[in-house]
Parts: C-alpha cells; sequence; structure tokens
C-alpha cells in the first residue's frame, strides 16, 4: 500500500462534534481516489489533513513506507511531498505563470527549474502563458496553472479540491478529460474531492462517500453508483 | 495524542519576538497599575482629599459635554450628507473630515489668537465699529472653550465612521420609511440614530480616548484635568509616586470606558452581514431647505477649518521672514527623522505581532492582538510617566554596564535619549499599524500562505515571499498613518524629548505658550498641510475601495 490512513480524528475549534469521525483509507501507488460527499460533510477538511494543514487529535498517515502523522511525529505541511490544488487555486497574484510554478522548486539549479517549468506547462497545454500573470488568465487556463504548479516539485501525493467548481458546465467536461489524462499520464497519486457523482465517476479508479465526517461506503465507480 | 511540539517550534522565532514586543509593551504599564498597591505617602493624602474629585470632575465634564456635542455634529452631519443632495454637497461630504488635519492644540491656539483683545476680531469691532465689548464674551481659554474646540476638531471620528455605515448600509430601512410616509426628523430619530448607534459609539469612543490623551489644549487653556494634574505632581511638585497613582487612576477610567463602550455597541459590529449593501438614493432638498442644509455644513466647515486655517495664513505671511531660516530646517529635519524612524520600527514590530497572531490559533495570539490595540487608549500623560519610570529604572539597572563602557559616564543615559520618546511612540501608535496590517492579512485570506506551506516553503520562507509582498499595500498605508500621527504629537513628545530636542509640534506649542502666537502659525501650517495628505489619500482611495 502506498498511502495508509487509519482512525483519522479531527474537529474544528468551536465546532460540537468530530468534524472528520474515524476516516480510514488505503490507496495503492498511480490510483485515483475520489472522495465524494455533499457541503459541509468534511471532504476539505479530510484533504487538509492529509497537506498538514490542520493537525489531527488522533490517527496515523503513513505515505509511501514513512510515517507522516502518528502520536508521536507531525511532519509540516512543507516537508510532506503533498501536493494540492485549491478549491479557489490560491495562485500568487504577484507572481507569473513561470514564477508560480517555480515556487514550488527548492533545491534545484535555475536552467532544471527552466526545464521543469517547461514541462508541466507542456503537460498543461499552457506554453505561450508562461510569462502572464494570473489575473490575465481565463478561469480554465488558472485551474490548469494551479495543476501544473502542484506537479512541479513531484509530490507523492496530489490532492484535488474541487477542482472544477469554479468554472462552467462546458469547460467542466472539456477539462475533466484533459486532467484525466494528465494524471493518468504522469502516474501519480492522487485524491480529488467533489461533490459531483459524474465527476466522480469519469475520473476516479475508487469512490469513498463522506457523510458528515464517516465513511458511508467504498468501493470501485460502478459497484458505488449503480 | 499527536503531539503537536514539531509545529510549535516552526513557529518560535515569531512567537518569542512577539512575546518580547508585548511584555515592552506590558511592563511600563503595568508598573502603573501596581503603583496602586504601594504605600501611599503624605502628598497623596492631600490629593485625594482636596484635589482629586475636583481632577475627576473637570475631566469628566468635558468628556461628557464634548462626547454629546460630537454625537450630535457627527450624526446630523452624517445623515444630511448620507441621505440628502443640497448645494455643494458632495464637496461638504469629504472636507468635512479636514477638521480632523488640525490638532486641537493648535486649534486651541489659533482660536485664542483670533479672538482675544488684540486679534482680528476685536480689533475690527473696536476700529472700525466703534463698539465697547466685555470681554468674557471672547475668553475662550476656559471649560467651555476647550469643550468647543475638541467638540470642532473631533467630531469627524464620530461623522466619518457613521456617515459611512449610513450610506452603506441603510438604504433599504430609510426608503422604506419614506414609503411609509415618515418626516425625515422622524427617520432621523426612529430609525437612523437606533441603526447606527454601533457606529456612533464606536466614533464618540475614539473621541472621549482623545480628550483624555489631551495635554496641549488645557495646559495652554489652564484647565485643571488628569492629564496636566499627572505631570503638574511630577515635575512642579517632584511626586512620582502620586503621580503614578494618579496615572492609575486615569487608566482605571479609561477601562471603564472601553468597558462602556463595549456594552453599549451591543452585539451589532459596525455592519449587519444580512443585508446587502447598496447604496442609498438621495433625496433632493430644493430651496429654503437645501440652503438651510448647506448653511449649517459651511458653518461647520468654516469654523472647524477654514477660519482656523486662513488665520494660520494670515499670520504665516506675517512671520515667514523671521521663522523660515536654518532653524526651521532642522527642526523639520528632526521632526520627519523621528516620524520615520518610528513609524518604520512601529510597522517591523506590527508585521511581526500580526503574522503571528494569525497562524497561531492559540489564547497568546488573541492576548497579544488585545494589547496592541489597547497601547492606543492609554492617554498620553500615563504613557509618559510609565516610561520615564521605567527607563529610569533600567538606567539604575545598567549603571554598571554604562561605568564599564565609559568610567566618567553620568547615570541617566537611555532616559536621557531619544529612545525613551521612540518607545513611548511604538506603544501609543502600534495599535494604528497593527489593525492596518491585520486588515491587509484579514483581505488576502489563507488559502496564498496555505499553498506556499504545500509547496515545500516554511513560515519564514513564506512570509518573504508570498505575504509580505501581498500585504505591501496594507504596510505602506500602516505607515503612512503613523507617521502623520506622530508627526502631530505633542504630549509625549513634550514631555520625553531629550534636552534640546524639537519637533514642529513641541516648537509651535511653545511659541504659543509664549504668547508668540504669530510664530507657531509656519510649524502649524505645515502639520495640517501633511494631514490634510493623508486624510485626502485615505478618504479617497477608501472610497474607491467601497465602489
Ligand atoms: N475553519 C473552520 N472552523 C470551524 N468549522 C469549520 C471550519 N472549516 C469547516 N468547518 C466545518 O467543518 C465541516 C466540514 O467542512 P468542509 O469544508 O470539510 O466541508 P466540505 O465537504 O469540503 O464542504 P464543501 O463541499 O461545501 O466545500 C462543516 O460543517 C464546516 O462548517
Ligand atoms: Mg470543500
Amino acid at each position: 500500500m502506498f498511502v495508509k490512513i487509519k482512525g483519522l480524528n479531527f474537529r474544528y475549534k468551536n465546532a460540537q462534534e468530530e468534524t472528520i469521525n474515524d476516516f480510514h483509507l488505503r490507496i495503492n501507488k498511480g490510483e485515483i481516489v475520489s472522495i465524494l460527499g455533499q457541503s459541509g460533510s468534511g471532504k476539505s477538511t479530510v484533504l487538509r489533513l492529509l497537506a498538514g494543514l490542520e493537525i489531527p487529535s488522533s490517527g496515523v498517515i503513513i505515505i509511501d513506507n514513512l510515517v507522516i502523522v502518528d502520536d508521536n511525529n507531525f511532519v509540516l505541511p512543507e516537508k510532506r511531498g503533498v501536493g494540492m490544488v485549491f478549491q479557489d487555486y490560491a495562485l500568487f497574484p504577484h507572481m507569473t505563470v513561470e514564477e508560480n510554478i517555480m515556487f514550488g522548486l527548492k533545491k534545484i539549479d535555475r536552467k532544471a527549474k527552466k526545464i521543469r517549468v517547461e514541462e508541466v506547462l507542456a503537460l498543461v497545454n499552457l506554453k505561450e502563458f508562461s510569462k502572464r500573470y494570473p489575473y490575465e488568465l481565463s478561469g480554465g487556463q488558472q485551474q490548469r496553472v494551479a495543476l501544473a504548479r502542484a506537479l512541479a516539485p513531484q509530490p507523492f501525493l496530489l490532492l484535488l479540491d474541487e477542482p472544477f467548481s469554479n468554472l462552467d458546465k462546458d469547460l467542466q467536461l472539456k477539462i475533466r478529460e484533459e486532467l484525466k489524462g494528465i494524471l493518468k499520464a504522469t502516474g501519480i497519486t492522487a485524491i480529488f474531492v467533489t461533490h459531483d457523482q459524474e465527476d466522480a465517476k469519469a475520473l476516479a479508479d475508487r469512490i469513498v462517500i463522506l457523510e458528515d465526517g464517516k465513511i458511508l461506503r467504498e468501493g470501485k465507480p460502478q459497484e458505488i453508483l449503480e | 495524542m499527536i503531539k503537536i511540539n514539531k509545529v510549535k517550534q516552526n513557529l518560535n522565532a515569531w512567537s518569542v519576538l512577539s512575546f518580547i514586543f508585548i511584555m515592552l509593551i506590558i511592563l511600563p504599564n503595568l508598573n502603573i497599575l501596581g503603583g496602586i498597591f504601594s504605600p501611599a505617602n503624605e502628598n497623596w493624602q492631600h490629593i485625594k482629599t482636596f484635589l482629586l474629585q475636583d481632577y475627576i470632575f473637570k475631566t469628566l465634564k468635558l468628556v461628557v459635554f464634548t462626547g454629546l456635542f460630537t454625537i450630535i455634529l457627527g450624526t446630523s452631519l452624517s445623515w444630511l450628507i448620507s441621505a440628502f443632495d443640497f448645494p455643494l454637497r458632495n464637496f461638504f461630504k469629504w472636507s468635512l473630515v479636514f477638521s480632523l488635519a488640525i490638532p486641537p492644540y493648535i486649534a486651541a491656539y489659533t482660536y485664542n489668537g483670533l479672538l482675544n483683545y488684540t486679534g482680528i476680531i476685536q480689533t475690527f469691532l473696536r476700529g472700525t465699529l466703534h463698539l465697547q465689548i466685555n470681554q468674557k464674551y471672547f475668553d475662550i481659554m476656559s471649560e467651555k472653550g476647550a469643550i468647543f474646540i475638541f467638540t470642532m476638531f473631533l467630531f469627524p471620528y464620530v461623522y466619518t465612521i457613521t456617515q459611512a455605515f449610513l450610506e452603506k448600509q441603510s438604504a433599504a430601512l430609510i426608503e422604506n420609511a419614506r414609503i411609509l410616509g415618515r418626516s425625515p426628523l422622524e427617520i432621523f430619530f426612529y430609525i437612523i440614530i437606533p441603526i447606527s448607534r454601533a457606529a456612533i459609539v464606536g466614533g464618540t469612543s475614539l473621541v472621549i480616548l482623545e480628550v483624555l490623551n489631551d495635554y496641549g489644549v488645557v495646559k495652554y487653556f489652564g484647565i485643571t484635568t488628569f492629564s496636566t494634574a499627572i505631570f503638574q505632581t511630577w515635575f512642579a511638585f517632584g511626586d512620582i509616586n502620586s503621580a503614578i497613582r494618579l496615572s492609575a487612576v486615569l487608566l482605571l477610567i479609561v477601562f471603564v470606558i472601553l468597558f462602556l463602550e463595549k456594552i453599549l455597541r451591543g452585539r451589532k459590529r459596525f455592519s449587519f452581514t444580512t443585508t446587502k449593501s447598496r447604496p442609498i438614493t438621495r433625496q433632493k432638498l430644493v430651496g429654503i431647505k437645501g440652503m438651510v442644509a448647506f448653511s449649517y455644513c459651511l458653518t461647520i466647515f468654516s469654523l472647524g477649518f477654514l477660519i482656523p486655517t486662513l488665520q494660520l495664513l494670515y499670520w504665516s505671511l506675517l512671520t515667514y521672514q523671521k521663522i523660515l531660516n536654518g532653524k526651521f530646517l532642522s527642526l523639520l529635519v528632526n521632526t520627519v527623522f523621528v516620524s520615520l524612524l518610528a513609524a518604520g520600527l512601529i510597522v517591523i514590530i506590527a508585521v511581526v505581532i500580526a503574522n503571528y497572531c494569525r497562524i497561531s490559533s492559540g489564547l497568546a495570539a488573541k492576548i497579544y492582538s488585545k494589547v496592541t490595540t489597547l497601547g492606543y487608549s492609554i492617554p498620553g500623560a500615563v504613557i509618559a510617566i510609565a516610561v520615564i519610570v521605567f527607563f529610569i529604572n533600567l538606567d539604575h539597572r545598567l549603571y554598571w554596564f554604562y561605568k564599564f563602557l565609559n568610567p566618567e559616564t553620568g547615570k541617566l543615559i537611555l532616559s536621557s535619549s531619544l529612545v525613551m520618546l521612540i518607545f513611548a511612540y511604538v506603544i501609543r501608535f502600534l495599535a494604528i499599524g497593527f489593525n492596518s496590517i491585520e486588515s491587509g492579512f484579514e483581505k488576502n485570506g489563507v488559502s496564498f500562505f496555505e499553498a506556499s506551506r504545500t509547496l515545500g516553503m516554511n513560515i519564514t520562507e513564506t512570509f518573504w515571499k508570498v505575504d509580505l509582498p501581498m500585504i505591501r499595500p496594507a504596510v505602506i498605508s500602516g505607515f503612512l498613518l503613523v507617521f502623520v500621527d506622530i508627526l502631530k504629537e505633542l504630549p509625549l513628545t513634550l514631555i520625553l524629548r531629550p534636552f534640546n530636542f524639537d519637533t514642529l509640534a513641541t516648537k509651535a506649542f511653545e511659541y504659543a505658550n509664549d504668547e508668540m502666537i504669530h510664530e507657531a502659525s509656519i510649524a502649524s501650517l505645515f502639520i495640517i498641510a501633511v494631514s490634510i495628505i493623508a486624510i485626502y489619500f485615505f478618504y479617497k482611495t477608501g472610497d474607491k475601495e467601497a465602489e
């Protein structure tokens, strides 16, 4: 198993009940898992826990045989090798597309950085846009830059939070196909969150249905969504 | 339970720095409150029996009447401007704020010069109209005069907050009331006042804190309030102990006022979140009604800005040859230098604390942001005493070190240097820089920060690469606000400056106190001009953002 999550519990400070209750998940390398659930069910919270943006009250997370979280360890978000595409993209407005993507490439020299930027931009089909600022891009283009930025450092695990929610319906369908192509081409392990069954069906190898912070069902798309 | 030590560790540099800054702010003030518990001396018995009541009574009188009159002026003007159209309404909308550009102490001596026996008004009445006038009608140097000055030059605090609130939030309510057949006056009393209560209370409490902070006006007019009493006890009677006690009492009064503000404001913040904001459609006032509204605004604008400014301009024409010389230039350099230095320091400290408070969700962060903002509520007199006591203490403790560096050294090094003054500025004005920067952080939200973390940058790297570039506008505007405030500052500068160190504010005040009001005009005008530029800048950009 590439990713192992066991007994994850979490509660926001001002919340009455557990926001995430005994969450568990196992993911194979290269698998795409979708977390499906209604608004407020805790989908984003699960991703935030995996990224290290929230600290669980208990639980274990192991990625690639490295303990990320357990009773004695908590690896900081910047040390996890977990990439994330945010619901609102969070592209840095004061940086160009190129600079945004380079941001996550720390330890390599400038030339290697440039090459990597070219690579991921080619992957998302935005080669000519490297000098633009985020506000000079359409919603769909921004979304792809966010994806490229998250992919550039070659994370072990990629998290996508409602990647289509800011796009209109036509674009959603188009990008959905593209995204599937890109993810499969890189062979990355990914979790993506959505409230749309169609998204999940089209993209996921496996689906987890979340309700009120608890796992309701889990399985292959055909089994779950008959 | 997950151990979070490691998470904390990463915040360490920020939390340690914040802790140090906060302690430096709290310690001197804690000293003051602690003073209550030390044994009282004879002098304090005397003050307590014969004088304290008088101080409290006079101070409260100023506070209550100024508060009342600023509420009347501020709300009536904000209602006129928000709900009606009349001649020059757009001009008055922002020029009414200009009164805030004239610090009350400058207004005080300007009005005195205008109204006294040799002033332009009495000369005119005597010389041209041959009227003999009873002096008592022209004596502004009284409690009533002080209330007039405070009201005319502080009311914009109430006016700006209430006006912004009304313009954005009240459209639906006012229009409904109109449709239901209510008259404008009824609307004012039954709708405007109740819904803008939180805004009015907020603005008024700022006015009251300014009155308590004031030293220039009351000193110049010879009124005994807490501010003047504290300094007199210290400097004239050399009684530190009693000065500390008086400061403590004043501090308690401030706490009571802040507490009252919280209660009066109620649970409502300045804005509703439920109603969609929509600008109000203004009602046109024609004919006599329009003229009345126009005259009202014009009167306030004239008294609060035009007349004193013209008077100062006239005096500056009389004196500029005498005043504008190398000495004035060095005064200017002094002023700009300390203001820049202190404003820079304040912004740096504010950024550190604001960043820590934003990232850490703990109790400490909450307390820090409270403490930071509390500084602005502490009257100058109290801060001055607190800082002096603190630094003299420090000098005593460091004496061995001074001696080690220089065997001939005097005892008071820090407490006779600019460090002490700048330290006091930080305590008093940190809140202003902090508020600006905090709102900058809030505007950007956390997602950029989090994105940067997931891309492999730690908190400090993220700060330099993402946060700081993004909050730059807030940092700059915080810096400017603080800069202007320090430029105008009087009580702290007057008390804490090193020997022979003058700023525009202290020099102007000195001139005025030495019966050289005309000579004070150029320095005063300079302060006013800088303030106007700042007000214009912020009011305009604020207006644009609102649209
Ligand atoms: N910062 C927070 N503080 C307190 N409670 C929060 C916070 N963020 C989310 N919650 C609560 O936690 C629960 C789960 O929120 P979460 O954002 O994970 O839902 P979601 O499934 O992503 O919903 P959506 O589809 O609307 O994005 C909700 O009830 C929400 O109100
Ligand atoms: Mg969500």
